[in-house]
Formats: structure tokens, sequence, C-alpha cells
């Protein structure tokens, strides 16, 4: 190995995390944009990492033994007796009990990174389009979504109509596969690309824009509801995009 | 958001409930340590055991999540090292090395390929129990937890730039489990040890 491939190899945990100073990206990037192999290895990283942040919430979701969860509470019991009078403790033990359940089934979107939110939500982007590719031709009209977000998670969501710039088309509505179906996605085509449109209600964050699995995600906050938009990474139909972004409220 | 009783412990009561809240992961952790549902359980509950024990020594405002994981990593090496079963986690010196020449496989499949697996998680799975031991908890640390390098060099032990070197290549590693065309790697895996 070369010692430029050497030291730029060194930099790739960071490149796959995005954690690079923007000099060092561009640097990174020079480099293998020039050199097959160091790509190749680039690719094999940032790939399994987006895989694994794809996948995070199931890997982590191991259903914990009954006996050991209940083993665990009695020895916080057992803990907070020997410091605390016992009333307190049992009061701790039905708490605890509350806070680990109702912890357990949220799947929250809240506390997630933008790559990680953006990575589940590409996910999601390229499955619906692979899985439910819809029949061609097929649009959807945007009063009908709308009622449909309405109706169906109580949403009053302005969703950007069919026939924007780019030859834009609305082709479909869907709950997602993420957060046990309580999000909102739109499913949009322009010129063959595919556009997904994410709605998450009661939720408010930075903009940022990330990259995973060859897409482009864009994550955006209008007041307490925040959007995010993928597009293929490459030939984007950015005015369609920019249309979709702009019209959503 | 966890639902937290205040925004830091605030008394004994409010540290044990806050610890707990971290018993899903810190099992789903402790199974990729150990694969092995028995360790798995041992290891969580000593670490409970720790945790509740000395919980004064937890300081109020830091990272209660990175302070658990911190005593689950300690706890299995120190066991390891009891149980005289060192001699399998190899000379991880070694590993690196392997690990740093001995990966050739050019044949790689597209992430997106791969997202669209059905059998994806438990290829995920099983490809991950199938890397050695300082790749797969640093790796796991890392992309599926979220800690930082700093935080994950506290727990393993060692100097942040091994961490980054584990990470990168652990990933590789994974990558080409993955991608491997006709390597059942959940079989692999089950033969492993134990």
């Amino acid at each position: 190995m070369k010692p430029t491939c050497r030291r730029i190899c060194d930099l790739l945990a960071e490149y796959a995390d995005d954690t690079l100073t923007a000099e060092q990206r561009a640097e990174v990037q020079h480099h293998l944009d020039a050199c097959p192999p160091c790509r190749t290895i680039a690719g094999k990283e940032c790939g399994a990492r987006q895989l694994l942040r794809a996948c995070a919430d199931r890997l982590r979701a191991e259903q914990v033994p009954p006996a050991l969860r209940s083993r665990c509470h009695e020895l916080s019991r057992q803990s907070a007796n020997a410091r605390l009078w016992s009333r307190r403790a049992v009061r701790l033990a039905a708490a605890a009990v509350l806070i680990v359940v109702t912890g357990s089934m949220l799947s929250v979107v809240t506390r997630h990174s933008d790559a990680l939110l953006a990575a589940q939500l590409t996910a999601d982007h390229v499955k619906c389009f692979t899985f439910f590719g819809h029949e061609p031709g097929r649009t959807l009209d945007a009063a009908q979504a709308q009622q449909m977000l309405r109706e169906q998670f109580g949403m009053d969501v302005h969703v950007p109509p069919s026939s924007g710039p780019g030859g834009l088309e609305l082709v479909d509505a869907r709950r997602c596969l993420y957060a046990e179906g309580r999000i909102p996605h739109l499913m949009y085509q322009a010129k063959g690309q595919d556009i997904s449109l994410f709605v998450l209600e009661g939720e408010s964050r930075p903009p940022a824009e990330v990259t995973a699995f060859g897409h482009h995600t864009r994550i955006w906050s209008r007041g307490d509801r925040t959007f995010v938009l993928i597009t293929p990474a490459a030939e984007a139909p950015a005015a369609a995009a920019r249309y979709v972004a702009e019209e959503a409220r | 958001m966890f639902r937290r009783p205040s925004s830091a412990p605030s008394s004994a009561d409010d540290f044990s409930a806050e610890a707990l809240q971290f018993l899903e992961p810190l099992f789903a952790t402790a199974m990729r340590l150990t694969r092995n549902r028995a360790d798995a359980e041992d290891l969580v509950q000593d670490t409970y055991v720790k945790a509740f024990r000395h919980s004064e020594q937890f300081k109020r405002g830091t990272n209660l999540r990175a302070w658990l994981y911190t005593i689950l990593h300690n706890t299995w090496r120190n066991r390891r090292r009891d149980a005289s079963r060192a001699a399998v986690d190899v000379d991880s010196d070694q590993v690196e090395q392997l690990a740093a020449g001995g990966i050739g496989n050019d044949r790689i499949e597209t992430p997106e390929r791969i997202l669209l697996r059905s059998t994806l998680d438990a290829d995920l799975q099983a490809a991950l129990d199938n890397l050695p031991e300082a790749f797969r908890e640093a790796v796991w640390l890392r992309d599926v937890e979220e800690f930082t390098y700093a935080e994950i060099a506290e727990m393993l032990n060692v100097p942040i730039g091994t961490v980054m070197s584990r990470i990168s290549r652990g990933r590789r590693m994974l990558y080409e489990k993955l991608s491997a065309p006709a390597a059942p790697v959940a079989a692999e895996a089950a033969g492993g040890r134990r």
C-alpha cells in the first residue's frame, strides 16, 4: 500500500462517520476519485455503516427475557431498600416498570441523529419504491392524499400536487414502515426518478443535509413539524425537489 | 424522547429508574458480546449489581448510558480473564494485522442491493457475530449505539487510534461477509464458539 493510500485509509472511519473537517473530507474525496482500490475500501466502510445505521433500532431491540427483567428490578429495589425506607422503594419499582415499558414501546424518532434518521428513511424510500412499485402512469390526487393524512394521522398537511416542474407526479401516499407506521410517506416521481417526502409531526429540528445509500436527504422544520425529503444523489431532479420542499407545509 | 423522571437523577430512585431504561440495549449489546443467551443474562445482571452498588460513584450530569456500557465491558473483560478464556480472544494485534493485509475480496455488492434482502437483519446479526471480538464490539458501539470514539476508547480501555482502526477494519470485514455471494454466514456463526 502506498504511503498516501495508508494515510487516506486512516481517515476512512471518520470519512464514513462524516466527522472530518471540510478540508480533510475534500482531500479524501480527491484521492478516492483517483484511486480505485481505496474507493473500494471506502465503499465497504460506508456501506457497512449505512446498513448498520438503517437497522440499528431492530438490532438493539433484543427481547429481554422476563426473568432477567424482574431480577434487575428486584436488584434496584434491594439497593433502594438498603438506602431508603421501604415505602419509597415500592413506589420506585412501580415507576421503573412504567418507564421501562413506555421506553421500549416508543420507537422514538426524536432522539435520533440526522444521519440515523436519514439512513432509516432512505431505507424505507428504497424499499417502498422497490416493493410497492406503483402501476405506471398512476397518479394520486393531492386532495386525496391530504384527506388520507387527516383521517389516518390527524395531520393537516398541504401536500404538493402533481404537475410541478420537471414533470413531477404524486404517485402514492403510504404509512411509512418506520416508527410503527406513524409517519406518512408521500411518494413522487419526476423524470423516472423517485422522490420521497416524509412528515414528522410534533417535532422540530435544525435543518440538515445528509447523503446515505446513494441518496440525498434534506431535513427541515416548519413550526412543530419536520419534513424529510429524499432524492437520488446522482442526477437528482433538482427543480422538482425544490418545488416539493417549497410547497410542503 | 425517553420519559425521564427529571432532567438529571436527583435521588437513588431516579438513578435506578433511569438505569433500568437501558435494559434492552444493554442486553442486545451483551448478546453480541457473549453470543450466548445465558452468558448475556449473567453479564447484564452483574452490570446492574455493580451499577446499583456503586451508584454514588456516578457523576450526576454525566452520561449514564456510557457509564453503564463501561461497566458492562469491564465486567466482561474481567470475567474472560478470570475464566482464563483470554486465549479465545486471539492475539488482537495478530487479528489486526490479519485484517490489514488479508482482505482482498473486491467483488462487492452495492449497499442498496444488500438493503433489499429479506434476510437482512439475520444476515447482519450473523455477520457481526462472525467478526473477531475486538472488531465486533468497536463496530457495534459506534454504528449501532452511536457512542463517540472517546467514549468507546474508555469502555474498551484502548487508545482512540486503536478504536478508529478497529472500527474501520471491522466495517470492511463486515461488509465483505455481507456481500460474499454464497457464504452462509449464519451457519458459520452457529458453529462458532460454544
